[in-house]
């Protein structure tokens, strides 16, 4: 028997190695993805400068590329502002949510609880999409007006609303769309801290709501790791605030005014963009921005979720 | 004191409650919402909803939505075949060799995978797909879709391996198997599970629409069932017909994302059904 030992070790790194071509997959794709993205994106870096980062004006031209401006800036600034206004919404309503399924629902209410959550999570981005053309921007468009007229002197509300189709519904719409996934990872979190702190609370004759808080407390860096990855799927959603954002090419001063974003302005240009010299790589170069402001918060989320299951 | 305290208890709870509500109130008014401008579109089309192709925009006819219906078919079957197996096999790896370096890095890019606007896997396939092989067709989209739902199905393949408790595995190394063929019977201990992991695949590949905008082309009068040509897909349409200004194709779009939305909760319900038999 202790001879046929090394045998079974070569079949299990056998197993390991064939293995390895598969799961090295997700590393190939986001590394080709890279490359593609700096490939192109770089000629409008080095043709228009630094320029196509910071201008806010895009005037395509279909037969010099000398004439046309291309800037990215109200696109970034759009996809920021959007996704910072879904966070702060989002976050309160995911806490609650959380609060709600893991100390106050009885426990055949909770399943109902968390299976809705997974349905809110699965539903298709589009159907919010057609939610939001449908119904949440015709129901704010009254309001947005309203805002405007008596508010009008702050730069927030200044400008004419459209619709309803503005920075704050496609940051509404992408609140409601990241609820699930910041719930998710605050969820788990909060089920992973031993019980013994939740009996010492309890025994204390804490309320509550102050050994709610206390264990919120202990699961901080989670909360910190759910904004993080909202922030990033807020930031990478396409189709629904396309329908919603307005696509116009304004900085995102006035929040009630149409704006756009870099994902929006991609899917609204990227197909006939090669009918432009250079268009289509200005916009592998907002794709990078995109990229690299998606690494980065998932990056940092996962950091921080590390942090967690150290600390408690 | 006392009175004080049990005050902010009471308020805390009601502000929890009515949060958490509202928090999950839009689902019921976005299915309420699918529901009731989708379902009189497709009774005002009739039949032909499911057969015929989209009709002339401004058409006082509405047409129907064949084409997208045949297209979405094809990119679920050609993307789970490609991309289920592959997830399946980075779950494995991720479950049998969890304590390795590798495995960790590996986890660490599957999820980042997760992070990358879909967006930009059609951008990906347009530039590495589409444009070599000179024109958009429904495998291009197939392709891109096969990426989306890689590391959703991965993590849930892995979750479910790993659901399976350990006295399992301890037991068939004991009986002097190899990890090859361990790692095989802990998936079928799991098979449910692993199952729920295909379903979310399945999901996506069908909801997904960024991934196609720049990959299957919207072929949208085809019934051509070759997967090498131009095809269209279910929310393609919705997403291209629902912000023009002609009425016949809001309708459609409308009764295309009510298909939708039905297509997706009945994969959810199946999922409740297999997974709640899973507990071990």
């Amino acid at each position: 028997m202790a001879q046929k030992r090394p045998a079974e070790a070569r079949s299990d790194k056998l197993f390991y190695y064939a293995l390895i071509p598969f799961a090295s997959t997700a590393f190939l794709i986001i590394l080709l993805t890279l490359f593609v993205l700096t490939a192109k994106g770089l000629p409008a870096l080095e043709f228009y400068g630094l320029k196509v980062l910071t201008s806010t004006r895009w005037l395509p031209n279909e037969f010099d590329p000398e004439k046309a401006v291309y800037g990215l800036l109200p696109a970034i600034a759009g996809t920021l502002v959007t996704a910072i206004i879904a966070v702060v919404i989002a976050l309160p309503l995911s806490l609650s949510l959380t609060v709600l399924v893991e100390e106050l629902a009885p426990s055949r209410v909770r399943d109902i609880l968390s299976s809705l959550v997974d349905v809110m999570a699965g539903m298709p981005t589009i159907v919010y999409g057609v939610w939001g053309i449908g119904f949440l921007a015709p129901i704010l468009a009254p309001i947005y007006s309203g805002l405007q007229s008596t508010l009008g002197s702050l730069p927030l509300f200044s400008c004419e609303p459209t619709g309803g189709f503005s920075i704050l519904t496609a940051g509404l719409l992408l609140a409601i769309m990241i609820i699930p996934f910041i719930f998710a990872v605050v969820k788990e979190a909060y089920r992973a801290i031993p019980a013994t702190y939740r009996e010492a609370a309890l025994s204390l004759g804490m309320t509550r709501y102050e050994y709610t808080r206390l264990l919120m407390g202990m699961i901080k860096p989670a909360i910190i790791a759910g904004v993080l990855l909202g922030f990033g799927r807020a930031a990478s959603e396409t189709v629904a605030v396309a329908l919603v954002v307005g696509n116009a090419f304004n900085l995102p001063l006035c929040i009630i005014g149409p704006g756009i974003t870099v994902s929006s302005l991609i899917a609204n240009q990227f197909g006939e963009a090669n009918l432009y010299p250079l268009m289509q790589n200005v916009l592998y170069l907002g794709g990078l921005v995109l990229l690299v402001l998606g690494l980065a918060s998932n990056f940092l989320g996962i950091l921080m979720l590390t942090r967690v299951r150290v600390r408690v | 004191m006392y009175k004080r305290r049990i005050m902010k208890d009471r308020l805390f709870t009601l502000a929890v409650s009515v949060l958490g509500l509202l928090a999950l109130a839009p689902l019921f008014h976005i299915i309420y919402t699918v529901t009731v401008r989708g379902v009189p579109a497709i009774l005002e089309a009739g039949p032909s909803f499911f057969t015929e192709p989209p009709a002339p925009p401004g058409s006082e006819r509405l047409g129907g939505i064949a084409p997208a219906l045949l297209g979405s078919f094809w990119l679920a079957l050609i993307s789970t075949m490609l991309g289920i197996p592959l997830a399946f096999l980075v779950g494995l790896f991720l479950y049998e060799f969890k304590e390795s370096r590798l495995a960790r890095l590996v986890r660490v890019f599957t999820m980042s995978l997760l992070e990358i606007p879909t967006i930009l896997v059609g951008m990906l396939v347009y530039t590495i797909v589409v444009i070599p092989l000179g024109g958009f067709s429904v495998a291009a989209g197939a392709i891109a879709l096969a990426i989306v739902m890689l590391p959703y199905v991965a993590t849930y393949v892995e979750r479910a391996l790993d659901s399976v408790p350990a006295t399992y595995r301890e037991a068939a190394l004991g009986l002097g198997l190899s990890r090859a063929r361990t790692s095989l019977i802990i998936a079928g201990i799991a098979r449910r599970g692993v199952l729920a992991g295909f379903l979310i695949g399945f999901a996506k590949a069908i909801g997904e629409t960024a991934p196609l905008l720049f990959t299957v082309g919207s072929a949208r009068n085809s019934l051509n069932p070759s997967p090498f040509e131009p095809g269209d897909a279910v929310p393609l349409l919705v997403f291209q017909f629902i912000a023009t200004p002609y009425e016949n194709w809001i309708k459609l779009a409308w009764g295309a994302a009510f298909v939708l939305t039905v297509t997706v909760l009945t994969v959810f319900i199946a999922l409740r059904v297999v997974v709640r038999e899973v507990r071990l």
